[in-house]
């Protein structure tokens, strides 16, 4: 009540400035004419009177100062003329505030882009409702990893746990959309209760029902916003409606919000998914068995059930399944994965490191600011002992530096704005690797209030130096007509230490920036394994009842090659079910003749190829041992394959695997022979070594693959052969969708995307930071030697040795970055180890990168030092002495 | 003077001038002087600290000011004491009681 009538009449006073002041006035000399009149009957004379009044009560003007320094609406009066002073203080000198503000906006504009991008893809909420209580539902393999599960498998889980509200499971489907050009899209196939699960309702139409999905049943279909607008025009009434896809009628279920945008593939060669059909499965199905690992189980807790005690609860769930089913499990147990760990988990830790990174950058920024404005200040001290003579107190000028300071850090923080704006667009240039949810990335409150937040900071941070040295400083010197301040050593010596914390964090980052630099290019001198260059790569699935026969899908794919062989240009072409560094992922079990497993489910698995003859000289995959397979191994013939160099030493150590068999994923089914032995390629990326693969005939898997890439080896650049490719393959069905036309060495590319994005702003940053130091240090040595023209002058008119005198002010230039580099170089051997885990076969204290670096900041920096202490080498004592 | 009401007791200055308000409405001086007469001449309040006191007490409405004018003619703003300033001086003076009786006892006892 009392502090609601203070507001308000505070603010009434602060708007009746005039008429309060007035009243004050008359009050207060009203007060001291009633006191002086007393004192006169008193019997003193007039002038006694007034002085007595005058050392009991002080002045009007003293009395009125601290009756409005009372009320708090002074405060804000005082602020607002604090801020008028600086404003007026920062355009007298234009060229310091240009460069100041220039300094904050690139310290402040870098934070605020990465934040903006740790905030979109990390603090922004998932798209679903209470995500917090979404989780990934994985098997247990044998080493503790998360795998995939089996229908069946899914089917007892959710018949028996309690401590889930909904379990769904989910796996890829690529499905061809025939509404005008035939087109690939990314899809997902769902059991009905998945957007139920994820908290996600239709905008148009309406959800999947139960009874849709069974496998007869099971042609019906969800359209993501995106795609509803770009291929049926927005249309209102889709729903119910009929669309062609693979040759087969789907009914339109509904449409998706445009707020949910699918997060469950991230894969950068895919894009996002944007449909989704009812998975329809039957325990009858073969494809529906408990080792048949290849759906991924999403779901969702009950409230207030805690992910261990899920776990927990699943285990013994699963604990029963293995032991019902000994042969289908290779080991017992479940992993939950959070749903926010599981989509942004990877992408964390390098935003974090490079938010770490940027953070460096305002530092040197800041400390740079607060060099120049002590610099500022020792020109200010003949000002400030002036203000405080006249009554100023320390508090108040305090408060006045803080206003300037801040309000320089805004203008910089306005001025860095500008290019933060346009992360989204340098982003999708640069090329992020996988980072998910870039869609998400733009300015929006919270980034705003972050960079505020960081600008006062600024500003109070870069206060503290000149304001520790202010407060120092004794006003009569000051106030002494051409006083060279005692407080200059002083001064110095904070500004040297300044230097000192502006190299330790450059050198820190630097560091940070070599190694990743190392790393990446020791990351490009692996061999993949194959030969990326002129290989172009194209993706096709068969299409229409006709490739219901397997017959007609192997001849399909061998005419395919056959004409892409023979069109001029081509060197070889040939198909394969995947390529590596694509980002696929297909593994069968490989179970040896002799070796199997009592369950054969803790048989290893080996990557599947099925290509056609010709795959390994397109891609320049060495043959080892025995042969290549060729034309002549058709369905007819005897089954062969052909294994890596992983597998064969894996699986047959010290012996010659030629002529030995194996069963691929079944055991029931019949033996493969092996044939010939090849060198391994990296699948998964540059920087994971090779697991075990194999390589079988399109011609002899009993299920053709009908979707198949093509690798097409030309003479000359790849992508001039692709319409005349889109063409050989029209030529023998116009209605086959092509997509992914891509050369090969695109795959090799997208593979180091991540880490080269990582390097080119930890790059960048470094070099910011390294400018601003050098800056900071010929700022430092210049400054020094101008304060010392005089003293200079003085040693060679009596005499100093030039040289000696040269190198005197190289060693004081000097001796702050050493103490910088000693500083940087202890703080990288603690820093760096965060970087393990994006560095590639790189020590994260690799003393290559230390020394290079270190070297480096040395050489810029003593030319940053020579300059200035060559210029007071040309200083005329004469001249010098007269100085001032 | 100023020393001496820094010795004063956070607040008392506030108290004191109720109290002096709650024989009859008063103008500044008159406070000063009706409170050095009133203490035998140990508290001297000086022009700066009374007419903060005053602005603090106005604010938080115990007391309200009305120009009028003095028994010389002059034009001077007299205070008086509101409803709630009235409520507060009692239970001031209440609690000023029971601490000075508790800091006697404490004093006392030996």
């Amino acid at each position: 009540m009392s502090i609601l009538r203070s507001i308000t009449s505070g603010l009434r006073s602060l708007f009746r400035k005039k008429q309060d002041d007035f009243e004050l006035n008359e009050e207060l000399s009203g007060f001291l004419e009633m006191a002086t009149g007393e004192k006169l009957h008193q019997g003193m004379t007039r002038k006694e009177a007034l002085r007595a009044v005058r050392l009991e009560h002080g002045s009007v003007e003293i009395a009125k100062e601290e009756v409005h320094s009372s009320a708090w609406e002074s405060i804000a009066e005082t602020c607002w003329q604090d801020l008028r002073f600086a404003v007026r203080m920062l355009c007298k000198s234009p060229g310091f505030t240009a460069v100041a503000v220039l300094t904050l906006a690139l310290g402040i504009g870098a934070n605020t882009a990465i934040f903006s991008l740790v905030n979109g893809v990390l603090l922004r909420p998932l798209p679903y409702r209470d995500s917090d209580r979404l989780t990934i539902v994985w098997e247990k393999g044998r080493d503790g990893s998360p795998e995939n599960v089996g229908y069946a498998t899914y089917l007892d889980w959710k018949a028996q746990s309690k401590s889930f509200e909904q379990l769904a499971i989910y796996s890829s489907w690529q499905p061809v959309l025939q509404v005008g050009e035939p087109e690939q899209l990314s899809g997902l196939r769902v059991t009905s209760n998945y957007f139920r699960t994820l908290g996600v309702h239709p905008e148009i139409g309406r959800d999947f029902l139960p009874e849709e999905d069974a496998p007869n049943t099971n042609k019906v279909v969800m359209l993501s916003h995106s795609l509803w607008q770009r291929k049926f025009n927005s249309d209102p009434n889709i729903a119910g409606k009929l669309v062609t896809m693979n040759a087969t009628q789907y009914i339109v279920a509904g449409v998706l919000p445009a707020s949910y945008q699918s997060l469950m593939t991230q894969d950068p060669r895919g894009g996002s998914v944007e449909i989704w059909r009812v998975l329809g499965y039957d325990v009858s199905q073969p494809w529906a068995c408990r080792t048949c690992h290849h759906l991924v189980a999403i779901g969702r807790l009950r409230g207030g059930i805690a992910i261990t005690q899920a776990t927990a609860e699943m285990d013994v769930v699963s604990a029963a399944l293995s032991k019902a089913y000994p042969k289908e499990y290779d080991d017992t147990g479940v992993v939950l994965t959070p749903i926010r760990e599981q989509l942004l988990g990877a992408a964390s830790t390098p935003l974090y490191i490079l938010l770490g990174a940027v953070s460096f950058v305002l530092l040197v920024a800041c400390a740079n600011l607060a060099n120049l404005l002590l610099a500022r200040a020792t020109n200010r001290q003949r000002e400030i002992a002036v203000r405080t003579t006249l009554g100023a107190t320390r508090s108040r000028i305090i408060r006045q530096l803080l206003a300037e300071n801040c309000l320089l850090s805004l203008l910089g923080a306005a001025a860095g704005l500008i290019p933060a704006c346009w992360t989204p667009k340098v982003l999708a240039v640069v090329g992020t690797g996988d980072l998910p949810r870039l869609d998400q990335v733009h300015l929006d409150g919270r980034v705003l209030l972050f960079t505020i937040g960081v600008a006062l900071l600024t500003g109070i941070a870069t206060s503290l130096a000149p304001t520790y040295r202010l407060s120092r400083t004794a006003v009569h010197d000051s106030l002494k007509e051409g006083s060279r301040g005692s407080g200059s050593v002083a001064s110095r010596r904070l500004r040297g230490m300044l230097v000192v914390c502006e190299v330790a964090l450059s050198l820190t980052l630097l560091i940070g920036a070599g190694l990743l630099l190392r790393s990446l290019s020791r990351l490009l001198l692996v061999s993949p394994g194959f030969d990326p260059a002129n290989v172009l790569s194209l993706q096709t699935s068969v299409l229409g009842q006709r490739f219901n026969d397997n017959e007609v899908v192997r001849q399909y794919f061998a005419e395919a090659v056959k004409r892409l062989s023979a069109l001029p240009g081509v060197r070889s072409a040939a198909a394969a079910s995947q390529i590596p560094l694509a980002g696929n992922i297909d593994k069968y079990g490989f179970h040896v003749e002799g070796k199997i497993h009592a369950n054969p489910e803790e048989d290893p698995s080996a990557e599947r190829y099925c290509v056609t003859p010709g795959f390994l000289e397109t891609m320049h995959i060495p043959l080892l041992r025995g042969r290549d397979i060729s034309a002549a191994d058709t369905a007819a013939a005897a089954q062969v394959l052909l294994i890596g160099e992983t597998t064969a030493r894996r699986m047959w150590p010290g012996e010659n695997p030629i002529g030995k068999r194996v069963k691929v994923g079944d055991v029931d089914k019949p033996w493969w022979t092996v044939v010939g032995i090849v060198g391994d390629v990296r699948h998964i990326g540059l920087d994971s070594l090779p697991d075990m693969q194999m390589y079988i005939p399109h011609q002899q898997w009993p299920f053709p693959d009908g979707q198949m890439t093509f690798v097409i080896l030309t003479a000359g650049i790849p992508a001039a052969i692709s319409p005349a490719a889109q063409q050989a393959i029209h030529s023998i069905d116009p209605t086959q969708p092509i997509s992914r036309i891509t050369p090969l060495e695109n795959y090799v590319g997208l593979s180091v995307q991540g880490r080269r994005f990582a390097l080119i702003l930890i790059g960048a940053f470094a070099a910011i930071a390294l400018v601003l130091s050098v800056v900071g240090i010929y700022g430092v040595t210049s400054y020094s030697v101008a304060q010392r023209t005089r003293e200079i002058g003085v040693r060679v008119a009596l005499g100093a040795q030039r040289g000696v005198l040269f190198r005197l002010l190289l060693r004081q230039g000097m001796f702050p970055v050493v103490c910088g580099v000693i500083a940087g170089v202890l703080a990288s051997l603690g820093v760096t180890r965060f970087l393990a885990s994006m560095l590639f076969e790189v020590q994260p204290t690799d003393p290559l990168t230390f020394g290079g670096v270190v070297l480096l900041l040395v050489a810029v920096s003593v030319a940053a030092c020579f300059i200035p202490a060559r210029h007071a080498m040309r200083v005329d004592p004469i001249v010098a002495l007269r100085h001032e | 003077m100023t020393d001496k009401q820094g010795d004063l007791v956070q607040g008392t200055l506030d108290m004191l001038i109720l109290k002096t308000l709650a024989l009859e409405p008063m103008h500044g001086y008159g406070i000063a002087v009706r409170l050095e007469q009133m203490s035998r001449g140990v508290f001297r309040v000086n022009a700066g600290s009374l007419f903060v006191a005053l602005q603090r007490l106005q604010r938080a409405g115990l007391i309200k000011g009305e120009w009028k004018a003095t028994e010389n003619s002059r034009r001077a703003k007299y205070y008086a004491l509101t409803e709630p300033g009235r409520k507060r001086l009692s239970t001031e003076k209440q609690e000023w009681g029971r601490q000075v009786a508790a800091i006697a006892r404490i004093l006392e006892a030996s």
